[in-house]
């Protein structure tokens, strides 16, 4: 049951952290397309928010290792 | 070419029987329940300090009922009568508690590793630069002008950038620490024999305790007034905004520590993982389907390596940067009205 349990939320985490990872990449290309000059700042920006997204996608991917090896059980 | 095929040849043509062997080893100890390959013992905290050749045993030191027991390693801690072993650990034989756990770990020792790399090459730049060195003259050598490029990153992208302009300077020198230790530590588990001690939850909680304190000491007053008495809401909504925004200051050193750990503790295991392809293909599949295939996850392996380099690197920069983003967002003051200018001013002074 645990397996299951860390098998179905690894994938869902991935797939959130996926369209969350590629929204920011395509707004990112976007605005570096129409405005190249602010490639540096853009990317800061770009890099800070995928690491938000990033930290909540791997506080579940814990939990999934958590359930996967029973630890607490 | 001709190199590869000979090699991949000589794979195939002697490897078979080393991995057979290897593959009963594997259904016996199956039998038993037991993973042949320890996933987890590949990144967990151990008694001993392991090497390539051998395995260092570490003090043991506990302080119990009142008392200081030391011992030279695990071994002779139970040798002496005091201690056993159980699944948790060491325990007293006579059922007392045991206080403190002071012992030395692994995890430790690649803590002070990375500590004891940071201050000397930081000792070593820092005396270079009062004898005069790249501030008279140009940096020499290599260590140095890397150092400077380094330092002058983390001033100028980091700590300049996120932090209020006039007191950004007194974090500097906290921020390119930790960027210099994290990345230490992080590299350290890149060796097949190390663990990354940032692959430890005590260690990066540590790590973000410390930003933690240092962000409320340095809160300015606005800070404290958005998390308990947030401006320009109606006064009900301060119901629901102050408990929120008190949980806020915790999250985030939580995340912080979090982040680094998930991130540095997936990448050993997924390599871990990918090599143990090999022997579940060689048990599923015969010795050859195994050692072919490993070829591939071998090469698969090298490529995690590189981004294992890549992402040691990203986590101690995201590590700093969002250290310098919440001591800065914390030590900002508004109602100013002059931050839009200063900001401006900090992108042109950057460029």
């Amino acid at each position: 049951m645990g397996f299951l349990a860390a098998g179905l939320g690894a994938g869902i985490i991935a797939i959130g952290a996926g369209i969350g990872i590629g929204m920011i990449g395509k707004g990112a290309t976007e605005s570096i397309a129409r405005q190249p000059e602010a490639a540096g700042d853009i990317r800061g920006a770009m890099l800070l928010t995928a690491v938000f997204i990033e930290g909540v996608a791997l506080i579940g991917a814990i939990v999934c290792i958590i359930l996967a090896l029973g630890i607490g059980q | 070419m001709r190199r590869a095929a000979a090699i991949l040849l000589f794979l195939l043509a002697y490897s078979p029987d080393v991995i057979a062997a290897d593959a009963t080893d594997a259904t016996d100890v199956n039998n038993d329940q037991e993973s042949v390959i320890d996933v987890m013992g590949k990144v967990s905290n151990h008694d001993y300090f392991e090497l390539p050749w051998t395995k260092v045993y570490l003090p043991r030191i506990f302080l119990s009922e009142g008392e200081w027991h030391v011992y030279k390693s695990t071994k002779s801690a139970v040798d002496s009568g005091e201690f056993e072993v159980s699944e948790a650990g060491l325990v007293r034989t006579n059922g007392a508690e045991i206080t403190l756990d002071m012992s030395i770990s692994s995890h430790l020792i690649y803590v002070w590793m990375g500590l004891l790399l940071t201050f000397i090459i930081t000792f070593l730049v820092g005396n270079r630069y009062k004898s005069g060195v790249g501030r008279t003259t140009e940096p020499k050598g290599i260590l140095q002008n890397m150092f400077e490029v380094l330092f002058v990153f983390i001033r100028d992208d980091i700590a300049k950038e996120f932090i209020p302009h006039n007191k950004y300077e007194k974090f500097v020198p906290y921020l390119f620490t930790i960027f210099m230790a994290i990345t230490f530590m992080n590299l350290f588990g890149l060796l097949p024999w190390a663990a990354a001690a940032t692959a430890n939850l005590t260690v990066t909680a540590t790590l973000a305790m410390i930003t933690f304190v240092l962000t409320q000491v340095n809160a300015s007053k606005d800070h404290w007034r958005h998390v308990f008495v947030f401006p320009g809401v109606p006064a009900w909504t301060r119901i629901i905004l102050t408990p929120v925004e008190v949980l806020g200051l915790f999250t985030k050193p939580f995340s912080l520590a979090i982040r680094l750990f998930a991130n540095m503790l997936s990448g050993k295991i997924m390599i871990v993982c990918i090599l143990g392809l090999i022997f579940v293909f060689t048990d599923l599949f015969g010795a050859y389907v195994g050692v072919g295939s490993g070829v591939f996850w071998v090469l698969l392996t090298t490529a995690l390596y590189f981004l294992k380099v890549l992402v040691a690197l990203i986590q101690a920069y995201v590590f700093t940067l969002l250290s310098a983003v919440f001591i800065g967002m914390a030590a900002e003051e508004h109602h100013h009205e002059h931050d839009e200018t200063s900001v401006a001013h900090a992108q042109n002074v950057q460029t």
